[in-house]
């Protein structure tokens, strides 16, 4: 490592630099009991996930949506062809649970990803535009927070129809940037007095180089913080609103096999049908939400007096 | 250290576990009287305005304290006189029906008069109150001609009077004149009528209304003066033999399902999912009732469209479905098969032998006589469904006539939240048409929607949806696929359109033979089946629960048992 | 800025953002396809039934004019009358939004005060396996699926061993005897209130704690914790008197910011409980396309989180003298 330091030109020493600092922070988080549950248990997922595509191959059955048991048309209990049992058409539980993995991990990925893009360059406008810009958009911001996401979300689905898992994936992003947005812009702000962005400045960079060059690097930790902690709470929304029977009907997510469950009468009497959906959101929000905390005393122990606490009761 | 620890940890927990405890032991006295009918609903009832209650939850308690001047009986299903003490003398000169009333009081001890009968009507027709208005707009004039006979003038004859009309409600005037009267001065006078709130209404049923906790409960006494107490009606002798009703809110079916375990109601009053019968079966308190229904659930398309225009795409459509597959799998067996538009349980409207399509062949087997009857029309394919040893393969999409591939097409559902077997039915219907290259795709959508889109701006392909209660009279026939209904907001939403089904149609509301009539039916039947603008699915079952620990007597009627016999009648147990 | 001039901005600006809220949800509603009298499939509603019902609940009228009529009778305290109900939507609010106020002001009240207590004493033991234990125990708590685990809780705490009612807020049995007294009521109500208050506490808690938690070590570091510790006072009285006050500002402060969110959850506690409360009214509402009961109950909602926060923000300032405003 000191060799390469050595060796290398200035951007090799920086990326060097970033390198040596990940590994740190690496180890530092793999300390972190907390942090290493999290990573086990996403690690899990993944690999359910990725798993979720091969009973389908072994035999058309077990396709989540429309594979239905031949001999089994009721809400039968686990067996050997049906590790977890069937739903009430003879559908196999477990192919759905692993497909719900990979439809958690599409939502929670994808829309804490906008939400992170949209937050990061509001916050980063917001801090660095200064007084007017500032105060608009933060009072925007401010105003979304104080909206009760799901049920806004619930509202739009019942006037335009059911809405599909795109479009609840925008719609969760929408509603989830303002805490990035005002976290990014504090630090903007503070960025913004350090000399290295007033040499920028004199040295003739544009103010989208300024941003997208000198700031963004220096906030992009953040970011991906939050984004484990928007992670948690998209996955939970899209539950919530697939539980409540306004989900992508098309889709097999945990929260619509809980729908199913509920809606169809078997709650309470098809324990096998309603335990794994519930365990895995509960689970696989808690391994987010567990990696996103070992991060964030990785990042900076001082970090926990400034953050929202809004993912906390979401 | 650690146990101080864990003493002060668990000091903050004690303050909840007290609450608890004490709570516990000081509400446990929750023993229901003995003369308390419990019943159990899914959601609270819109309102006690009669003109305001569409919604079901309404009408169940509206049942309860207004009466009809004649109701069904439960094993004929013919007309049988209620608040009427006999059958409508018809007169075909002036084309009058005079209806005789029984000595009935509403439930202040006032006598329930022919007065009451033209007000009600009256009242119907000058603010046009929907719903009803069109069941009574025909009858040109109504008239007392005693104090207990009332004579209805037709303007022209109307098969429907007798099987729809007269099962009408009753008002009372003293109650409702004042509330049309001042209704009537505003600007906006049905608005007004109908939000009027009517706290305490004044009824004729075996039950009147003592108090409303919105949002808890609905507490009904027994009516002293029902004038059913001991009559003998239809051969049997009504109640009502409970002294209170209470109609409790669940809002949700599970937890309904686990109140009628644990024995808080009586009857949980609404169909519920097949998939609670096993437990409440197996609850040695509890038990299950399964009855027929009148109901159509059917996949209807846009006939003003291509390629849906054509009858032979629907029937190949049609060959497609695996009805028996939707019973089995989607409602569990709980379900009867539908070939006509008029389920067969209605047996004396029923038409017999119609063409049953596909009934009882296998996949391979459906697809390939879809397959026929569309290259019989000229439909093609790149890469048919069947190949040339006539096996069944994956095709491509489907070539119309005229040489374009069809587009992708919808088919409307409701949510799955709204009725789960519906949102399943078109997810199924479109994997059955994709076997033969049609670019299905199933789309649930907001009720409301869904029917905007349909009934008003038909702007669709296909849809499916249901009725859940079809009258017994098949009049219906008529308001689904008569020409002069296919407008915005008229019940052809198919936008069928056939001469000689509009003849037939035409002639059937004006039959007073109830043979002749019948004959026209069965025909206009079967003109829709061969045309399949409609393709019925199936008829659900009404599964309904009650508890067997304190009350006796339910009725089985077509419908299920939440009928006004049942509530008449059940009695507490002997013990 | 002094604290009359600043509750003075904050008031203004809840006015517009109140006012903003209005607008969008009137247009959102009025756009949307369906209305609720196209909800209603019944054969015998012909479509002239349909034309007269429509202009009678004065749908159609032109959009501006619609709008400048909602904008004029809400603020004359007029929201209307509900299609459902067929009453004046704010007495179905009246009704509805006690027992959501009851049972979510007492959830977060117990929520944060054991919140701070147990975030206060699991601070101290940093670094050792109770306190490791705690937090991984608070982070499964907060991260169950709430609707999820409340039909569990149901299913098992008031169907299996059945402590508690199953759902609803009151058993009628109780409420029509003229026997029962005010107490009998009064208990009624709270043993069904208990366990949504359980189920919400018990995913709430957590949260709390683990800011809780992380407040007080950062208070520890600061420098009056070793001015205090230096004069000599116990470990206890440092704790108590000294680092846990300030450190619970925070708490404070989240109970403000997680309010919306504490209402999504709040719709759905409702529901599975059967709370006849604002929450559920609203799912309901939207779901039947009643629009003035809806956009009365989200305005309403909207109202409540807006002037919470506010409360929060003066508290804050009330309980921290060192927060100066700009």
């Amino acid at each position: 490592m000191k060799a390469i330091a050595a060796a290398g030109t200035g951007k090799n020493e920086t990326r060097s630099f970033r390198m040596q600092a990940f590994l740190e922070g690496w180890s530092l988080f793999y300390e972190n009991i907390v942090g290493r549950i999290g990573l086990y248990l996403l690690i899990l997922f993944g690999l359910m996930a990725l798993a979720s595509y091969i009973p389908p191959l072994i035999d058309p059955m077990y396709h989540p949506m429309t594979g239905v048991d031949p001999d089994i048309s009721y809400a039968s209990a686990p067996s050997w062809r049906h590790w977890l049992g069937t739903d009430n058409i003879g559908r196999d539980i477990f192919t759905q649970l692993l497909t719900g993995a990979r439809v958690a991990f599409l939502v929670g990925i994808s829309a804490a990803f906008i939400s992170i893009v949209i937050g990061t360059l509001l916050g980063m406008i917001a801090g660095y535009g200064g007084r007017v810009l500032d105060s608009v958009l933060m009072r925007f911001a401010d105003m979304i927070m104080v909206m009760p996401s799901l049920l806004v979300i619930l509202l739009l689905s019942v006037l335009f129809g059911q809405l599909s898992i795109w479009i609840i994936v925008m719609l969760i992003a929408l509603f989830r940037w303002p805490a990035v947005a005002r976290v990014i812009r504090s630090q903007t702000l503070s960025l913004k007095q350090r000399p290295f962005i007033d040499m920028a400045r004199v040295a003739g960079a544009s103010h989208v180089r300024i941003l997208f060059r000198h700031i963004l690097p220096n906030v992009l930790p953040m970011a991906l913080l939050y984004m484990t902690f928007r992670v948690t709470s998209a996955i939970i929304v899209e539950a919530a609103l697939a539980f409540l029977g306004f989900g992508d009907p098309n889709t097999v997510s945990w929260g619509m096999m809980l729908q199913w469950v509920w809606k169809t009468g078997h709650m309470f009497q098809a324990p096998w049908w309603l335990l794994p959906p519930g365990i895995c959101i509960s689970l696989i929000t808690l391994a987010f939400y567990m990696m996103g905390r070992a991060m964030e005393e990785v990042l900076d122990p001082r970090l926990r007096k400034t953050k929202g606490p809004d993912y906390a009761a979401s | 250290m650690n146990s101080r620890f864990y003493l002060e940890f668990l000091k903050v927990a004690a303050v909840p576990l007290f609450m608890a405890a004490v709570l516990f032991f000081a509400s446990c006295a929750e023993h229901a009287d003995d003369g308390i009918l419990r019943l159990g609903l899914m959601e609270e009832p819109r309102t006690t305005n009669i003109w305001l209650a569409s919604d079901a939850n309404s009408r169940k308690l509206i049942s309860l304290v207004y009466q009809p001047l004649y109701t069904y009986d439960p094993d004929s299903l013919e007309l049988t006189p209620w608040l009427a003490a006999s059958m409508p003398e018809y007169d075909p000169d002036t084309q009058s029906y005079t209806v005789r009333l029984r000595d009935a009081k509403w439930s202040d001890g006032t006598r329930l008069t022919a007065d009451d009968v033209v007000f009600t009507v009256e009242l119907i027709q000058r603010f046009r109150v929907p719903r009803y208005y069109s069941q009574w707009r025909f009858v040109e004039r109504t008239e007392a001609v005693d104090e207990r006979t009332v004579r209805f003038f037709l303007e022209e004859p109307k098969a429907i009077f007798l099987t729809r009309t007269l099962v009408n409600y009753v008002v009372p005037k003293s109650q409702w004149e004042p509330i049309a009267e001042a209704a009537g001065q505003r600007q906006k006078p049905l608005a007004a009528l109908l939000n009027t709130e009517i706290e305490a209404p004044l009824g004729s049923g075996p039950f009147v209304l003592a108090e409303w906790r919105k949002g808890a409960y609905i507490h009904l006494k027994k009516n002293d003066h029902f004038f059913g107490s001991g009559v003998e009606v239809s051969g049997r002798r009504l109640g009502p033999h409970a002294d209170e009703v209470l109609f409790k809110v669940y809002g949700t079916a599970d937890v309904a399902v686990l109140g009628l375990k644990k024995d808080e109601i009586d009857f949980l009053w609404m169909s519920i999912q097949p998939g609670y019968i096993d437990g409440l079966e197996a609850n040695p308190h509890t038990t299950v009732y399964l009855s027929d229904r009148s109901a159509l659930y059917y996949m209807g398309f846009n006939v003003r469209r291509e390629p849906f225009s054509d009858p032979a795409f629907r029937r190949a459509v049609n060959v497609l479905i695996d009805k028996d597959f939707i019973i089995d799998r989607v409602l569990q067996g709980y379900a009867a098969h539908m070939d006509s538009i008029v389920p067969t349980e209605n047996v004396f409207w029923h038409a017999d032998g119609l063409p049953e399509y596909a009934r009882g062949l296998s996949r391979e087997d459906r697809i390939r006589k879809a397959w026929r009857v569309l290259s019989e029309e000229g439909y093609t394919w790149q890469r048919p469904p069947v190949d040339e040893n006539g096996e069944v393969a994956a095709p491509s999409r489907i070539i119309l006539p005229d040489g374009t591939p069809m587009a992708d097409f919808s088919i409307l559902t409701p949510p799955a939240d709204y009725d789960p077997a519906r949102a399943t039915c078109g997810v199924i219907i479109q994997e059955w048409l994709k076997d033969l290259g049609i670019p299905a795709s199933s789309r649930p959508m907001a009720f409301g929607a869904l029917l905007q889109r349909v009934k008003d701006r038909h702007e669709f392909d296909a849809f499916i949806l249901g009725y859940g209660q079809l009258s017994l009279d098949p009049d219906y026939l008529r308001s689904f696929f008569h020409s002069e209904n296919d407008r915005p907001g008229g019940w052809n939403m198919s936008g069928y359109n056939n001469e000689a089904f509009d003849r037939l149609a035409d002639e059937s509301v004006m039959a007073m033979d109830t043979q002749r009539r019948r004959d026209l039916i069965l025909e206009m039947q079967r003109i829709v089946m061969e045309d399949v603008p409609y393709i019925p699915l199936y008829n659900p079952s009404a599964v309904e629960a009650v508890g067997k620990k304190r009350f006796e007597g339910w009725e089985e009627m077509i419908d299920g048992i939440g009928n006004i016999w049942s509530l008449t009648r059940v009695a507490p147990l002997e013990e | 800025m002094n604290l009359k001039k600043l509750l003075l901005r904050r008031i203004i600006e809840i006015f517009v953002v109140f006012y903003i809220i209005m607008t969008i949800l009137f247009l959102l509603f009025h756009l949307a396809p369906g209305d609720p009298v196209s909800m209603m499939v019944d054969l015998t509603l012909t479509p002239e039934d349909v034309a007269l019902l429509v202009a009678q609940l004065g749908l159609d009228q032109p959009l501006w004019l619609q709008y400048l009529y909602y904008i004029k009778n809400f603020f004359t305290g007029n929201f209307g009358t509900s299609f459902h109900y067929g009453r004046p939507v704010i007495e179905i609010i009246g009704q509805r939004l006690p027992p959501t106020l009851l049972l979510f002001t007492t959830a977060t009240v117990l929520a944060a005060v054991a919140g701070i207590w147990w975030g206060k004493l699991i601070a101290w033991y940093k670094g050792k396996p109770v306190d490791t234990g705690v937090t991984i125990f608070a982070l499964v708590c907060n991260t169950l699926f709430l609707p999820w685990i409340a039909l569990l809780f149901i299913w098992f705490f008031a169907f299996r061993i059945g402590w508690f009612p199953l759902s609803g807020m009151m058993t009628p049995e109780i409420w029509v005897n003229p026997a029962a007294g005010f107490l009998a009521k009064a208990g009624d109500v709270l043993h069904h209130m208990l366990l949504p208050l359980m189920t919400l506490f018990v995913v709430n808690t957590g949260a709390y704690l683990l800011i809780m938690r992380s407040s007080m070590l950062e208070t520890l570091r600061e420098d009056y914790i070793l001015t205090a510790r230096a004069k000599g006072l116990t470990e206890r009285q440092v704790r108590n008197r000294h680092a846990a006050p300030n450190a619970s500002l925070p708490v404070v402060t989240s109970v403000g910011l997680s309010l919306a969110f504490s209402v999504n959850g709040g719709a759905l506690t409702e529901t599975v409980f059967s709370w006849p409360g604002i929450g559920r009214e609203l799912i309901f509402a939207v779901s039947n396309a009643d629009y003035p009961l809806a956009m009365a109950s989200f305005l309403f909602i909207a109202l409540v989180v807006l002037v919470a926060n506010l409360i929060v923000d003066i508290l804050y300032a009330y309980l921290d003298p060192r927060i100066s405003y700009e």
